[in-house]
């Protein structure tokens, strides 16, 4: 899937640079151009605010607390914006979400409260404009084609699937979104940070020449877990401690990493190749995933990247994305620096009262993707993003396979693999599949 | 004079204006069902089409004979010449053929269907692949179908929606996973015949084509050119009848044995890797970095293992399978390569075609066309070994026994050696008894066309192959230096038992 099907508008080589207005006059003269590299860069108006408008009333489903975050941000995003219907699997999760919104004053109709698997289908049937998915990725494919056809616009966190069927369907999802003037927003609010975007922006102008190879990181200690508490199924254990189970979260390669995966595709403009990589487990108490993941992307031509990812404690963690061109390279978040490691340019972030860089973008990117996503259905100029973030999924997991496997494995694997995790059925009881940690390659033989 | 130009003008344009109106009507006319209907008398296309979804839906819109059977007519040129063509071929068949005798069901099949349905048609109408509605089976089939349009149909999937032909559940074609049952047992043979032999516990199989024996001139003639001293004087040897693998033993079919037999690597304890246990074969030590050069292994050829390796896999391949395994004597391995030929090479041509050292192939460059197709060599490897499949098998069914890689034979290497052997026809010569060297039969990615006749004698090379081998003693199951060799294994025809079973 070429780059250039995944944004809703694609602007071609620097031209598209010098501004947004007029683009269409722009693009046509660049694409006559002899140096022209597509570029995926959206002119979001990255508005502070979502502009007035028909009131839009959104459900959530997924009541956790990037869910509640979510709803939060989504509300604050403009004016005449309604959080009317709450969906989770548990039904003490709608109660403890509910009970949230109600200390930020808002009232969600208790009759439009749902739980269970079937939950979100109940939801649907409310009357809404906009659906909120944050659940555990396992049901994103499936909550998503359902909202899509009960013709909803959607916000839905990344990633997007937990395995290869899913990223495909996701994708399948996203362009019937698109055939039908939906909006989709994926919660990948890099791309909607303004000193990302504006850095993005000096790249794609060839501030650091021809891209030659990447890298992203996501070390950071141990995240949450739970044990199992007595009266909990199976079913209900792995859904209560889902972060740790591969089959829901598709481990923190997809999970947080993915994130850094996202940014380097679209600093490079595509997706990889190939990747080759491991990972191992050292340090976990729960589930079946993997301690850490190192792994390296073939985009080509010779240009990489290099992926790590690792929840450990007491290790030297950090986090970003560093892109490396033929004149330079970049933090692709802030700054560009010459080949020498002079700073070359840097964000201009809104200063404080004594004059200094606050060295944070004026609206959290948390909100802006839901302004943008606000502005996007009102302005009826629809994005989809669904795609792209599919893209980055099915990157990540590529990534989680070749370490899983110890193989070389590669795009085209990923476009005709089977594989689908979890259960067959998704009902609370036993569980009789097994969720093995998984072993890469063969046993020595003594 | 004027006037009249202008009223011959006015008539040019006229007669334009009507020929244009009228073959638009002649073409629609001859668009119509009616038209369609009135020569294609089987009642069946048209009972089943109105039957069918194209005619009979919710929506009320009903398609025309011509939607689906001709391309979309803005297609004007490829509309017309297709349009032309159908209409001649049906009138010829209406016609000259009895409408009894044609095979209708043979029609009614995806192949058949792309004579006669244009995907240009259906996706005239058909403009929106993703349907909010469409479900997850059909969502997958058409990214499949974006991703790869040539391999893939509107009609391989929906093949009776125009048709009615019952109910039919739409499936996509099941994308094909490799086989991960393990072979129990081992092939059985009963006869000489080819047959594919099975590893039991692996997931590995070859094929063994069956060599009948026979008499042959062995070595290559004093005229030959490129011919060396050690491949003459040319004898009579008679071989008898046995199975020779059809390509290579591959790296999956080494790994089994490593993976079956592999050990720990060296004990302390031992002066020289012993390789002889008494209740089973040890085999190979791990080998140091890649064995395969990083190629690739797979289907490809196994490389860098010692003749004594070679030699120790054929041991453990008799046992696991019950049948008799070993390296080719070298009179056997040139009679399989020879498959009844008695040239240079088994297939059209003189070396001196295709090398480049003559003064008219150094300035127009060798014919290579026929040793292409046939070998695996310096000109089309590019310096690497390649899947097996990718020639064309010798007469006998045998595929780069030229090429590829060069293979270990059973004896003992001796230049003289044919001279040696005794007066009149040499039956199932095994080479001198003793030796330091094994005879290598066969070029390899390395060799150029000269160093691929089928008379062509080499030799292993013990010192030099492991002339980088860091350890002492050095491995006696890898060579470090040399990549361009590998096996193939015959099995011995048991005559006897085979006869014994068939009267059975």
């Amino acid at each position: 899937m070429d780059k250039n099907q995944l944004s809703r508008r694609n602007f071609l080589g620097k031209s598209a640079l010098i501004g947004a207005a007029g683009f269409a006059g722009l693009s046509a003269i660049s694409s006559c151009s002899m140096n022209t590299k597509k570029v995926d860069y959206q002119f979001p108006p990255l508005l502070e605010k979502a502009p007035d408008g028909k009131k839009l009333r959104a459900g959530l489903v997924g009541c956790g607390n990037r869910g509640t975050g979510a709803a939060l941000n989504f509300l604050a995003a403009g004016n005449d914006l309604e959080l009317i219907a709450l969906a989770d699997v548990f039904e003490d999760k709608v109660w403890d979400c509910h009970g949230k919104l109600e200390k930020q004053k808002v009232e969600v109709p208790k009759n439009n409260c749902f739980w269970g698997f079937d939950a979100y289908k109940r939801l649907l049937d409310v009357d809404l404009d906009i659906v909120l998915l944050a659940t555990p990725p396992h049901f994103r494919p499936e909550h998503f084609d359902a909202a899509v056809q009960a013709k909803k616009h959607v916000f839905m966190e990344k990633p997007v699937s937990v395995d290869p069927v899913g990223a495909r369907q996701i994708i399948a999802t996203s362009k019937k979104a698109e055939t039908m003037g939906l909006t989709i927003v994926t919660g990948t609010q890099r791309r909607h940070q303004r000193d990302y975007l504006e850095t993005y922006r000096q790249v794609a102008s060839g501030a650091i020449g021809e891209i030659t190879s990447a890298k992203a990181w996501w070390l950071q200690s141990h995240v949450w877990f739970r044990t199992r508490e007595e009266g909990w199924g199976d079913m209900e254990y792995m859904l209560r401690n889902w972060n740790n189970f591969c089959w829901l979260c598709g481990d923190h390669i997809l999970d947080t990493h993915v994130h850094n995966i996202d940014i380097v595709n679209w600093f490079v403009g595509k997706h990889p190749e190939s990747a080759i990589g491991f990972g191992g487990r050292v340090r976990r108490l729960t589930g079946d995933q993997y301690d850490f993941f190192s792994i390296d992307f073939d985009f080509g031509n010779g240009v990489f990247s290099h992926s790590m990812s690792r929840q450990i404690d007491g290790c030297a963690n950090s986090l970003g994305e560093q892109v490396m061109g033929t004149e330079g390279y970049t933090n692709c978040k802030n700054t560009i620096y010459n080949p020498d490691g002079s700073i070359k340019w840097q964000y201009e972030y809104p200063k404080n009262k004594d004059g200094k860089s606050t060295g944070i973008v004026k609206v959290s990117p948390y909100v802006q993707e839901h302004v943008d996503m606000v502005t996007a259905i009102r302005e009826n100029n629809p994005i989809v993003e669904a795609e792209r973030t599919a893209i980055s999924t099915l990157t990540a997991i590529m990534g989680r396979t070749a370490a899983y496997t110890g193989q070389k494995v590669s795009w085209e694997d990923m476009l005709n693999s089977a594989e689908r995790l979890g259960p067959e059925n998704h009902e609370m009881g036993p569980v009789s599949k097994e969720f093995p940690v998984p072993l890469p390659g063969t046993q020595h033989k003594a | 004079m004027k006037r009249k130009h202008y009223l011959i003008f006015a008539a040019g344009g006229f007669a334009v204006i009507l020929f244009l109106v009228l073959s638009q009507q002649i073409i629609n006319y001859t668009s119509t069902d009616e038209f369609c209907a009135a020569c294609h008398v089987h009642p069946h296309a048209e009972s089943s089409f109105k039957l069918s979804a194209h005619n009979s839906n919710r929506s009320g819109v009903s398609a025309r004979c011509v939607d689906c059977h001709l391309p979309p007519e803005d297609q004007t040129a490829y509309f017309l010449t297709r349009k032309a063509y159908h209409g001649f071929h049906d009138l010829y068949y209406y016609v000259t053929k009895d409408m009894d005798e044609i095979d209708w069901e043979a029609k009614r099949t995806v192949e058949a269907s792309k004579r006669f349905v244009y995907e240009d048609g259906c996706k005239k109408c058909h403009t929106n692949l993703f349907p909010a509605t469409l479900d997850a089976l059909g969502a997958e089939s058409h990214l499949k179908y974006l991703r790869d349009p040539e391999n893939n149909s509107c009609v391989k999937c929906h093949l009776t929606v125009g048709h009615y032909r019952g109910e039919v559940a739409l499936t996509m074609e099941e994308t094909v996973v490799a086989e991960t049952e393990l072979y129990d047992k081992p092939a059985t043979v009963t006869s000489f015949q080819d047959f594919t032999e099975q590893i039991p516990g692996t997931i590995v199989s070859f094929d063994m084509v069956a060599v009948k024996g026979g008499t042959f001139n062995m070595g290559s003639s004093p005229d030959e050119p490129y011919r060396r001293p050690d491949e003459g004087p040319v004898r009579e040897v008679l071989v008898n009848d046995f199975w020779m693998a059809e390509i290579e033993v591959t790296w999956n079919e080494y790994l089994a044995f490593f993976n079956a037999t592999g050990s720990q690597g060296r004990k302390e304890a031992e002066v020289s890797e012993a390789d002889e246990e008494v209740d089973g074969i040890s085999g190979a030590t791990p080998p140091w970095g890649a064995p395969d050069q990083g190629w690739g292994m797979g289907n490809r050829p196994a490389i860098t293992m010692t003749h004594h390796a070679a030699e120790t896999y054929c041991r453990w391949l008799s046992s696991a399978t019950g049948k008799n395994y070993r390296l080719p004597t070298e009179a056997e391995w040139e009679y399989a390569a020879r498959g009844g030929t008695q040239g240079p090479y088994f297939f059209e041509g003189s070396p001196k075609n295709f090398e480049t050292d003559g003064i008219w192939n150094k300035i127009f460059g060798p014919d290579t066309a026929v040793i292409n197709t046939y070998v695996i060599y310096q000109e089309n490897s590019p310096y690497r070994t390649q899947p097996p499949l990718a020639v064309n098998p010798n007469p006998f069914g045998l595929k780069n026994m030229l090429g590829n890689v060069a293979e270990f034979c059973l004896d003992y290497y001796d230049p003289q050696v044919y001279a040696k052997y005794p007066q009149g026809v040499v039956k199932n010569p095994r080479g001198p008894r003793d030796g330091l060297e094994h005879v290598v039969r066969g070029g390899s990615f390395k060799n150029s066309a000269k160093d691929l006749r089928i008379a062509r004698r080499d030799f292993t090379r013990t010192k030099e192959w492991l002339e980088t081998d860091p350890q002492i003693p050095k491995s006696i199951w890898w060579y470090s230096d040399a990549n361009h060799v590998g096996f193939r294994v015959i099995c011995e025809y048991p005559a006897q038992e085979i006869n014994e079973e068939t009267k059975n």
